[in-house]
């Protein structure tokens, strides 16, 4: 089947077979690796991406359902001469070990911060239950996101 | 991923359409969260999945004549995102905040998470509370279902290979009564329930009415306590010894499993502990409390 998928703000075009998954045509057909192919199953977040704003697991949008989505991934947030903020903070943190759910972390990050930009620690947690980390225990990636949050409340104070 | 046939579709019409001609090996298909990952296990037989998700009618939650409307491809975020669901029907809210983590609720949807027919399902037990009934569209026309006729057993559900939900209602009877939800998972992410409940009644003069109760996790399906809910009918809103005695016999209603997340011996303890909790809070809503 072909399917039309605006991602990172470019239209991306591609001939897939029925069963296959967003994640898949991310990485194998566009190349964008970034999006981690973890348990595949919905169960860790490392393909987690947002689609039409929100945070999905790649691995369980089939690529017929997101023809004509939208889709921001973690290539669609910084360079690395130029990080996102949260990719930034994170750096500071020293808040990713091995770094595979990082990309998912960070983008469940992004989309707290996007539709609440003044989240709780327990906001923060929640948001990034769905994500899998195996290294650092979560502390530094939420302490990362809570410090994000007092630095932007006191700029724009 | 082995190989399946997908169709898109423009109306419900057509849903209906493509999954008689693929019966009995067709799937409707939304969220995804549950099917694919059957799929991908080789779980499922599916050869043939039709997309109703991007399906207009079958989208949105609205006041009705019957009561509160709620699209079957509406999702668990769109729940807790709904003022309309929180003005009327908060309980709902509670349940939908405790599926799976925010991925799976931003693709999972609320019919979704019902024809998937696990016992431990997060929608169920407040759903059925509150006397929540399905739309049902088929080759045969449309029809009604109480969720006690739509759940047969674990993964099984009374709809035919051609039918579709296409809303859930909330009757306008029950919007705004007050209504307790309770999870108990070994955490508060990405958990299955040990055990679900849902407590639902009115307090006039002093005296219960009205009474629901509903589990979840407890029974092959999610079940209503018919014997627990006759027993608290009529009696005080102070009475904590019914209130107790209640919970005792809803265990008597349930027959839980013993497995590797829980024995049956601490599931029974958090039956009566949670039926308790939902009857005792739901009384202190209706108390303004």
């Amino acid at each position: 089947m072909e399917i039309k998928v605006k991602v990172n703000g470019e239209e991306k075009t591609a001939s897939v077979p029925p069963e296959t998954t967003l994640l898949s045509v991310l990485r194998e057909q566009w190349g964008m690796t970034g999006s981690k192919v973890g348990c595949d199953v919905g169960d860790c977040g490392a393909c987690t991406i947002l689609y039409d704003g929100k945070p999905v697991n790649a691995c369980l949008v089939l690529a017929g359902q997101a023809n004509g989505h939208e889709v921001i991934s973690i290539e669609g947030l910084g360079t690395p001469n130029n990080l996102d903020p949260i990719q930034k903070i994170f750096e500071t943190h020293a808040s990713l070990q091995c770094g595979f759910c990082g990309p998912g972390v960070i983008m469940s990050a992004k989309a707290l911060l996007n539709r609440n930009p003044n989240p709780t620690r327990l906001d923060v947690r929640d948001a990034l239950a769905g994500n899998l980390c195996r290294c650092t225990g979560y502390v530094k990636m939420i302490d990362a996101v809570m410090e994000l949050v007092e630095n932007n409340n006191s700029k724009a104070a | 991923m082995r190989p399946f046939e997908f169709i898109s579709v423009s109306n419900a019409e057509e849903a209906v359409k493509a999954l008689a001609a693929a019966a009995p090996n067709g799937k409707p298909v939304a969220g995804c969260t549950d099917l694919l990952v059957e799929i991908k296990h080789e779980a499922s037989s599916a050869e043939t999945l039709v997309d109703i998700s991007q399906l207009d009618e079958l989208r949105g939650i609205s006041l009705v004549d019957e009561g509160l409307r709620i699209g079957a491809s509406v999702t668990h975020t769109e729940i807790m995102d709904s003022e309309l669901v929180a003005e009327h029907a908060p309980a709902l809210q509670d349940a939908a905040h405790t599926v799976g983590a925010v991925q799976t609720r931003t693709l999972g949807t609320l019919a979704g998470n019902l024809v998937t027919c696990v016992p431990s399902m997060d929608s169920g037990p407040t759903l059925m509370a509150l006397e929540a009934y399905v739309n049902i569209l088929g080759s045969k026309g449309a029809r009604q279902s109480s969720l006690q006729d739509l759940f047969v057993f674990v993964r099984k559900t009374s709809l035919e290979p051609d039918e579709i939900i296409t809303d859930i209602i909330v009757p306008k009877k029950n919007l705004g009564k007050p209504t307790v939800f309770h999870k108990f998972g070994l955490r508060k992410g990405q958990a299955l329930a040990l055990v679900n409940a849902a407590g639902s009644l009115n307090v006039v003069d002093g005296k219960m009415a009205d009474v629901r109760i509903s589990l979840g996790a407890v029974a092959p399906v999610v079940i209503r306590c018919l014997k627990a809910e006759a027993h608290l009918e009529g009696k005080s809103a102070g009475d904590s010894a019914a209130i107790t005695e209640a919970a005792g016999i809803a265990l008597s209603e349930t027959s839980p499993i013993d497995d590797f997340r829980a024995s049956k011996a601490y599931r029974n303890e958090l039956i009566k502990v949670l039926t308790k909790r939902c009857v005792e809070q739901s009384i202190a809503i209706a108390n303004g409390k």
